[in-house]
């Protein structure tokens, strides 16, 4: 890691503003959070053109000053906020930024008090409603960061990333039948992605008793269907096909099928352990070959 | 017929001065419009039921992939006679003439001092000022009935109808500036007439702001009669059979759907 990171900032040094510029919007656009990256940037590149860049400095500012929260340099922190908040003394959004900060200094009642108000001023503003919850969480305090997040999501239902930290503080609270049903809402929000069934999966085998077996080993079965390279899915399924199995509440057709379930996947996995074994040793035959022809060469 | 020779003073005090003023009324306007929008405020319990709408429908689309229990639960959650969300959840009917709400009537006044005013302005200025001048040809012959498209102001039988007059080559900037603008203003600027025209033609139908207790009728409804059929219910044959088809299990499938 630290390696590759090194690496990384040495291609930087070569890049000119603009490219640099451009690969900040690409990280912006997709949602990349690559922080240190970012920070680095600024450092060696940015920071010096930052008048090149027109309007879309401020959102490049934004963007530095996330990223050096994340990574604890304040001091680039306090510099984007200054310039950001001469620029737009009212705005909500550099309010916003102002409270992620005093969370970063974890004072965490005037980041509160702040968020508020905030959220006076624009009700229908997501974000730092969402932050509230984040505060509670740091805080330790899981029970009030999920009252906090319910009432949030009773006003923005369709909010994917807001049940899925419901389904994770449940989670920590260990509340299984409660994390299972913020599953099922993101299932539904998108019913193709295998790490959603399979996490389902794993929640309900968790959950233990025959019926939630029973589902989970539907729900792992269909993640293995839609990434058939997922060996956890598979394992899934073994696990869940031998419980139902020796499960005094099975009736016998269903035993039979669980076993005939968990032999398929036996096959399964023993077939891809055979693959896997034929590429590393055609990996290991490469390797000789080109150990040899460099002896050649070098002879 | 003769050709006809232009001035070339025509070209300097009569051509060149429409196109330019023409855009820069394009550009003046799309900074004023900017200066006088007003940000749409968006009220949280408009938010709201928009998101119960989401929700609802993917419950709809998704329902078959969640365990029967659970759609059920959530079909209770919204439909329920006395305590489902659909039905206790009372919203106004959204008021039908727009003149009874204030902002409305802003945002038209505001439409109307951007768009209509200017054009209508500008537009006669123009037609006095530069009134009666032949500015350009157009370089293909074109039949009689453009005529009355392209010569405005000028009523010359026996003028080639492929001829401009200058009140026409005004109407002609207005209208075909729009991808200058899209340069140099960007996309989606004020300054485009036609998409003005365009808003006013489609205005009537498109004013009416959705109405939430209709729309949850509609879906109350539509998850009324919206049944569950398990997606799951046979995935691990099917799974198994994908693995080694024959065509013995596979005909058993097809006779069990």
């Amino acid at each position: 890691m630290r390696g590759s990171r090194k690496s990384t900032s040495a291609i930087f040094e070569g890049m000119s503003w603009s490219d640099a510029r451009d690969l900040l919007r690409l990280w912006r656009e997709d949602n990349e959070r690559k922080s240190q990256d970012v920070v680095n940037l600024w450092e060696t590149i940015l920071s010096k053109n930052i008048f090149k860049l027109g309007d879309e400095r401020l959102l490049v500012l934004e963007q530095v000053c996330l990223a050096s929260l994340d990574t604890n340099r304040l001091d680039i922190a306090d510099k984007c906020l200054q310039s950001l908040a001469a620029e737009f003394p009212s705005s909500l959004r550099v309010r916003k930024l102002q409270a992620l900060k005093l969370e970063t200094l974890e004072k965490y009642d005037e980041a509160l008090e702040l968020l508020d108000s905030i959220i006076k001023r624009d009700e229908t503003n997501a974000a730092p409603r969402k932050r509230r919850v984040a505060i509670l969480r740091a805080k330790g305090k899981h029970s009030e960061a999920i009252k906090e997040l319910t009432d949030y999501l009773k006003k923005f239902m369709s909010d994917q990333e807001g049940w899925q930290e419901l389904c994770d503080l449940y989670l920590l609270e260990q509340d299984y039948a409660r994390a299972a049903f913020c599953m099922e809402e993101l299932i539904l929000h998108n019913p193709h992605n295998h790490l959603i069934h399979q996490r389902y999966a794993d929640i309900r085998y968790t959950q233990g008793g025959f019926e939630n077996i029973e589902l989970a080993r539907a729900h792992y079965s269909l993640a293995f269907k839609l990434n058939p390279s997922s060996i956890r899915a598979l394992y899934g399924i073994f696990l869940c096909a031998t419980n139902i199995a020796v499960s005094p509440k099975a009736t016998s057709p269903k035993r039979k099928e669980a076993t005939k379930l968990a032999n398929w996947v036996i096959k399964e996995l023993s077939k891809r352990q055979e693959r896997q074994n034929v590429e590393d040793s055609q990996v290991a035959a490469l390797e000789g070959l080109i150990s040899s022809v460099q002896l050649a060469a070098s002879a | 017929m003769a050709e006809l020779l232009l001035d070339s003073q025509i070209r300097v005090w009569v051509f060149l001065p429409i196109v330019v003023i023409t855009f820069l009324v394009g550009v003046v306007r799309h900074y004023v419009s900017i200066l006088l929008a007003s940000q749409k405020k968006v009220e949280l319990q408009q938010v709201q039921d928009s998101q119960v709408m989401i929700r609802s429908h993917k419950l709809r689309e998704n329902g078959k992939y969640i365990p029967k229990q659970s759609f059920l639960m959530r079909r209770h959650f919204f439909n329920n006679e006395e305590t489902g969300y659909f039905k206790t959840q009372k919203r106004a009917a959204v008021s039908q003439n727009p003149m009874t709400d204030p902002s409305m009537m802003t945002d038209m006044l505001k439409g109307n001092v951007t768009n209509v005013l200017p054009m209508i302005m500008i537009g006669g200025w123009i037609n006095w000022m530069f009134s009666g001048f032949v500015t350009t040809k157009v370089p293909f012959p074109l039949t009689l009935r453009f005529k009355p498209m392209l010569q405005r102001g000028i009523e010359l039988v026996s003028l080639d109808a492929a001829w401009v007059s200058s009140a026409s080559w005004y109407f002609l900037n207005v209208f075909g500036l729009r991808s200058i603008y899209t340069l140099v203003l960007g996309e989606n600027n004020a300054a485009d007439q036609t998409r003005h025209m365009q808003d006013q033609m489609s205005g009537a139908a498109m004013a009416m702001p959705p109405d939430p207790k209709a729309a949850f009728k509609a879906e109350w409804e539509a998850l009324e009669i919206c049944d569950h059929h398990w997606a799951l219910t046979n995935i691990e044959n099917d799974l198994m059979g994908l693995s080694a088809p024959t065509a013995d299990s596979m005909y058993h499938q097809n006779k069990m759907d």
